[in-house]
């Protein structure tokens, strides 16, 4: 994918452009917000990685003029501000993800990879199928094998969580915000508790598990090879 | 001079006087001038009445009688100041001793020869008699300048009075302002220069000083509690922050002296990652409580389900608190509401359920409970562990405060801390006590009517 880099600070940006590179992303780096601004709306990318604070222009006014001329590429802003009302604030200016300095770079490749060819109509999927488990959204029921795996609410939205970014990593604080709107991590881990049963009830009668634990990263479920 | 007019308080007083002295110098000359024309008018109108009784006499008895009527004037005259000619058609002075030559008719300001001063000027009235004659009755205005020179006297007098008084004032005045001023800004002075115990000098007189010097007052004291509190989470931070970072620092080092083998240095770095990540909660913790002391998030309030947040809560605990050998039950009231901000209460719901964990042994048992009356919510979570002492209840609400018996367990010591400024910042309040046994925390909050 081609990836835009907007981030003053060389070191960032440094440690994002070369763990990007090897991933086999085309990364362009700029470091001011006029450059970023002029770059965003003539170039085209896959994805964008937007710093909230840059000399000249800030994030925010960039997102807003991007999304303002009509540029619909998908935004990470990253961000040393972790308040609510920041957090709040660059949403609404358009931004897709939002991400607080420090990060893990694990965190920013599953956050990316999440964004990145998003299908437009995934909100819209009702029944998804990953290798030999389908997942009905409407009927709020999960099949293996043909079989019904009985899960408790939580577990479900776990599940739908994984089988949506089907391939990809699924961070713990991705699980935190989308499964319950959490901006913060808890010192309990609830992701951890209620996957280890979801995969329990999910494995039941079954060799392989569909879901790949990444440790100190996150999970990923992949069809059965 | 240019130091005098530095001071504020030396240019106002300066200033005030200077238009005191500007009034009498204008009051002065109206006074003048307008005495001046009315005497000049009271001085021509004395001339033409006396013009016109002459005139009457001249028409009445003729000519003989005039020059004898004049001589006789003339005599009692010395002591009201007119002085008379008459001439006849050519021009020549026939009776009269004001010694002129024959002026033109009406008012006119002529030059005559007085026998004691010589040349004198004079306020003269010149009247055509049938016969070709021309009367002329003049005034010396002496009178009349020495009333001008008086009035000029007086007020110049007055002028230097008040320039004096008001230069002497003036600086009176301005010394007492600079010395009152002085004292303040000695003080603020001193207090910049570190001395910050000081406080402005307050006098008995309770003036507008002495307002100023309270007022300052009670902003410096607001300011030292302000900075105590400010140095007392710093020297928190420093110490709280030291412990971790001087772990992180040591491991590194071991990692570093320790043998050369790949999988050393890989749990050394992969510890050291731990250690950050543990200060970067630490940090936000601290900004979390900040952002939520500072009230700003009050804009964005809106209604919150208390009920389902609860039973949320629950449900997505009981899993985590089960794995840790403890267990869990809620009391969830149906139909509670308030406005706030769902994620902050969520989070302080959940540092309750973190400690109620970490702060006790396995087989504890955890009771959620959110119940109301009319006006307020309590949200309390209570558990059967060791408690803590009557004491203690207090401290532990504050920043860092971490008692010795739980050292060793996981935490920054922040976490009731958030849940107060949380409670607080929702417009209620935290309430700790014993849940006999073990401890029981409750949020009171005011209730959102349905």
């Amino acid at each position: 994918m081609r990836i835009l880099i907007a981030e003053d600070d060389a070191e960032t940006a440094g440690f994002v452009e070369r763990g990007l590179t090897e991933l086999g992303h085309v990364v362009s780096r700029v470091g001011a917000g006029e450059d970023a601004l002029h770059v965003g709306t003539t170039e085209t990318f896959d994805l964008v990685v937007l710093d909230r604070m840059l000399p000249g222009l800030d994030g925010v006014e960039i997102l807003k003029r991007w999304r303002a001329a009509g540029v619909t590429t998908p935004v990470l802003m990253l961000t040393a501000l972790g308040g609510i009302a920041d957090r709040v604030s660059g949403l609404d200016a358009g931004a897709d993800d939002y991400l607080v300095k420090p990060f893990a770079f694990a965190e920013l490749a599953a956050r990316l990879a999440a964004l990145g060819r998003r299908p437009p109509i995934s909100d819209v999927v009702t029944r998804i199928e990953v290798g030999d488990v389908t997942l009905d959204v409407l009927k709020r029921e999960v099949r293996r094998g043909g079989h019904e795996v009985h899960l408790q609410p939580r577990e479900f939205a776990l599940l739908e969580v994984l089988m949506r970014h089907a391939g990809k990593v699924v961070t713990r604080t991705m699980f935190l915000e989308q499964v319950w709107g959490f901006h913060f991590d808890p010192q309990t881990n609830i992701v951890e508790s209620h996957l280890s049963r979801l995969r329990s009830k999910l494995n039941r009668g079954f060799d392989h598990d569909p879901i790949e634990t990444l440790r100190g990263i996150g999970y990923r479920m992949r069809p059965h090879d | 001079m240019t130091k005098l007019f530095a001071s504020a308080a030396y240019r106002i007083a300066f200033t005030y006087s200077a238009g005191f002295a500007l009034a009498i110098v204008l009051l002065g000359a109206i006074v003048y001038v307008a005495a001046d024309a009315d005497f000049r008018r009271q001085q021509d109108a004395a001339i033409a009445e006396e013009s016109a009784a002459l005139v009457a006499d001249f028409r009445d008895e003729g000519l003989g009688d005039l020059t004898e009527t004049i001589a006789a004037r003339e005599v009692s005259s010395a002591t009201n100041g007119f002085g008379y000619a008459l001439f006849d058609r050519a021009g020549r002075r026939i009776a009269g001793a004001l010694d002129t030559t024959r002026p033109l008719t009406g008012f006119r300001n002529i030059i005559f020869n007085d026998p004691v001063e010589g040349p004198d000027p004079a306020r003269a009235f010149a009247t055509d008699l049938p016969g070709g004659y021309r009367l002329v009755v003049a005034r010396d205005p002496e009178e009349l300048e020495r009333i001008d020179s008086t009035i000029l006297a007086l007020f110049s007098g007055a002028l230097v009075l008040v320039v004096l008084v008001g230069a002497a004032g003036a600086l009176m005045l301005g010394g007492y302002l600079r010395k009152r001023l002085g004292r303040i800004s000695g003080t603020a002075q001193a207090i910049v220069t570190g001395d910050l115990d000081r406080r402005m000098p307050i006098s008995a007189r309770e003036d507008e000083f002495d307002q100023l010097a309270l007022a300052l007052n009670a902003m410096l004291d607001r300011i030292a509690q302000l900075l105590e509190n400010l140095r007392q989470v710093s020297s928190d931070v420093a110490h709280d922050l030291r412990t971790p970072l001087a772990r992180m620092r040591s491991g590194l080092e071991e990692a570093l002296d320790g043998p050369r083998d790949l999988a050393a240095y890989r749990t050394g770095l992969k510890r050291a990652i731990a250690r950050s990540d543990e200060l970067l909660k630490l940090f936000a913790a601290i900004l979390r409580i900040a952002e939520v002391e500072g009230g700003a998030l009050k804009r964005t309030f809106a209604r919150v389900d208390v009920t389902e947040l609860v039973a949320d809560l629950c449900d997505s605990y009981a899993p985590p608190v089960a794995d840790g050998g403890r267990s869990i039950d809620c009391e969830v009231e149906p139909g509670l509401a308030l406005n706030g901000d769902r994620e902050l209460l969520a989070q302080a719901l959940i540092n309750l359920l973190d400690n109620a964990q970490t702060h006790t042994p396995p087989g504890t048992h955890i009771v959620v409970m959110a119940e109301a009356n009319a006006d307020w919510i309590r949200l309390s979570v209570a558990d059967d562990g060791p408690g803590v002492a009557t004491d203690d209840r207090e401290l532990i609400t504050r920043r860092f405060a971490r008692l010795d018996s739980s050292r060793g367990t996981p935490g920054h010591g922040l976490g009731l801390n958030l849940v107060v400024a949380v409670a607080r910042a929702h417009g209620g309040d935290v309430a700790i006590d014993s849940n006999e046994p073990g401890l029981r925390v409750t949020l009171v909050l005011p209730r959102l009517a349905e």
